[in-house]
């Protein structure tokens, strides 16, 4: 039987809605630094929330990464617990890309069946375009690289914490 | 409480969603039905464009991108229509793990819409959570076997969403055995569970509806087997042609109110596609077990309601379980993934059933491959006039009822038709206007 990975970063987009690709983007780079550890999984999804919950299946620590559009600097990235979404808001208007609203719904679906993961955190890359058509805006592609050395900075930590235990490499 | 005598209006607002944006407004004056409006903002119309000048080998990822919930449609109608234009036709084989990939996202479609989208409306439930909290062995039935769906299409198709294993002529790579005959274990157990999933929505409560009279039911239609990849169009009009008379007979028109465009049969009529036109022209083509399940639930060729469309959804999901079973079991690595394929100008069409229905696609190549124009034609925009005039019909004959039970029913329809339309209406807060 194949142990999950303790460790799922699931990234949520279009890259054909131009910085709606932001969180593929960051799954790239994500994907240079882990794609070989066993103990992490990396998942690229379009929102749906049933795949949403499936695919964090087994993992103890997962994080979303998703273009959002809340009022914040284009570029600035945000990182809040999943169950709290509406802080990643400024304004009271509606997240971008409509994945998020897929997101709280994965997360109620989730723990009303007692899926939910010890820690399940989103990653929110303020986007500036969500037009058709390919290419990140400047400031989208800057916020993508912080973003992305952050979250591989956080993922480290947390496989520093596993040496010895909980390490299905 | 009647409300004859005063103006409604009520709608549900657009949202966005990656697979599709709809909203719905419905005007009530003096009693008397005044307009209703389906109002749907799809994306196929950037994709058309921005095809063109790209190779021909692109569309099949492209397209797959239009749709969350279907890629492997688009996928598959796309290389359709491009092998028709270079002339190749792949063998049974590869056919074969078409059929199968096409069978795992009908499996995860159709469970999605049952369980969390449309079972709601049935049994009195604001959201499929809610009904989670008080049907939890329902939805987690629903729930594997969504996973079974997606797993199937992960093993064929690379990856569960937007799959990277198809190419025009087949496949990058064959699935090995082992990863094919592991899915057999977990597909005889979903046989079991989408038949009592056929008896559980058998027994919702169903509004006593049908369609308009002159409304056509259209589906593809195969010599032998239910028409997932079918050959022929038929309908219930007396219809029977082949991919490239498509546009003899039918045509879309732009709306003031939708950047989707309305399909319309040029001989006149509305036109339905989707699970209940393929359930009355294809009932014969059912596995056994779903026919047998089918006559079992009160289903016959001669259904018009669209509410039932939940039952029919079911009995696919059992025909799609048998199928992929049956190809599981007889599964041996196919002598090569792909037919080899050389480009031709020219121009060619082709389609296959979507889990909501008809989905037509035509490209025409340059010399070199090139893609000169491209056409897509998903089966939304197609219903649209028919959801439209099945809403005016249905709300005529409601208007006893007070405006959140006529609300309710409204959304219910629309559910009927579009798992997609149903994402986007299911999140919505309804409102009412008087005036």
């Amino acid at each position: 039987m194949t142990t999950a990975p303790p460790v799922t970063v699931i990234a949520i987009g279009n890259p054909y809605r131009r910085d709606d690709g932001a969180g593929g983007a960051v799954l790239s780079s994500l994907r240079e630094r882990f794609g070989d550890d066993g103990r992490v999984r990396l998942v690229e999804l379009d929102g749906e929330s049933v795949r949403l919950v499936q695919a964090w299946e087994g993992s103890s620590t997962v994080w979303i990464v998703d273009a959002v559009r809340s009022g914040r600097p284009f570029g600035s990235f945000h990182e809040v617990d999943a169950t709290r979404l509406a802080d990643l808001d400024d304004t009271g208007a509606r997240l971008g890309g409509g994945h998020l609203m897929g997101l709280g719904e994965a997360v109620e679906l989730a723990a009303t069946l007692d899926l939910l993961p010890p820690s399940l955190r989103v990653l929110g890359v303020e986007g500036e375009s969500f037009d058709n058509g390919e290419g990140l805006s400047a400031s989208t592609q800057q916020g993508v690289l912080t973003a992305a050395d952050f979250l591989a900075a956080e993922v480290s930590a947390v496989l520093a914490t596993l040496v010895g235990r909980d390490d299905p490499r | 409480m009647t409300h004859e005598h005063r103006a409604r209006r009520f709608g549900v607002e657009a949202l966005t969603r990656v697979e599709g944006e709809g909203g719905l407004i419905v005007e009530v004056h003096e009693g008397e039905l005044v307009d209703v409006q389906l109002r749907i903002f799809e994306p196929p119309r950037f994709f058309e464009g921005f095809l063109v000048g790209r190779e021909y080998t692109e569309p099949v990822d492209i397209t797959a991108r239009i749709c969350g919930i279907c890629p492997v449609a688009y996928q598959m109608s796309a290389c359709h229509a491009l092998e028709a234009v270079c002339g190749v036709e792949v063998d049974d084989a590869l056919r074969e793990l078409r059929h199968l990939l096409y069978c795992g996202e009908w499996i995860e479609s159709h469970v999605l819409h049952i369980h969390l989208l449309h079972a709601p409306d049935f049994l009195g439930y604001p959201s499929g959570i809610a009904m989670a909290a008080d049907h939890r062995p329902e939805v987690e039935r629903g729930l594997r076997l969504k996973k079974l769906g997606n797993r199937i299409v992960e093993v064929v198709g690379g990856r569960a969403v937007h799959p990277v294993n198809v190419r025009v002529g087949g496949f990058y790579s064959a699935p090995s055995g082992s990863a094919m005959h592991e899915l057999a274990d977990e597909l005889r157990w979903a046989v079991g569970a989408a038949v009592d999933i056929v008896r559980w929505v058998s027994t919702f409560p169903m509004p006593e509806h049908e369609l308009p009279g002159d409304t056509a039911l259209v589906s593809l239609r195969h010599p032998t087997e239910y028409p997932i990849l079918g050959e022929r169009l038929v309908s219930t009009s007396g219809l029977d042609i082949a991919a490239d008379e498509y546009l003899d007979h039918f045509t879309e028109e732009h709306v003031e109110h939708s950047t989707a465009l309305h399909g319309r049969m040029l001989a006149g009529g509305d036109y339905l596609v989707g699970p209940l036109a393929r359930f009355v022209l294809n009932a014969d083509r059912l596995s056994p077990r779903a026919a047998a399940l089918a006559a079992e639930v009160g289903l016959t060729a001669a259904e018009r309601n669209p509410f039932r469309s939940i039952i029919v959804r079911a009995v696919e999901t059992v025909h799609a379980c048998e199928v992929a079973l049956s190809i599981v079991v007889g599964y041996s690595l196919p002598t090569r993934a792909a037919t080899p394929v050389t480009p031709r100008a020219g121009v060619g069409c082709g389609w296959s059933e979507a889990p909501r229905g008809l989905l037509w696609h035509r490209y025409e190549l340059d010399e070199v491959g090139r893609i000169v124009s491209a056409r897509i034609v998903p089966p939304t925009s197609q219903n649209q006039p028919c959801i439209e005039h099945d809403l005016a019909h249905l709300i005529e004959h409601s208007l006893h009822l007070d405006d959140q039970a006529l609300e309710s029913l409204c959304e219910q329809a629309v559910r009927n038709y579009d798992p997609c339309i149903s994402c986007a209406t299911h999140f919505l807060d309804m409102r009412i206007v008087r005036s």
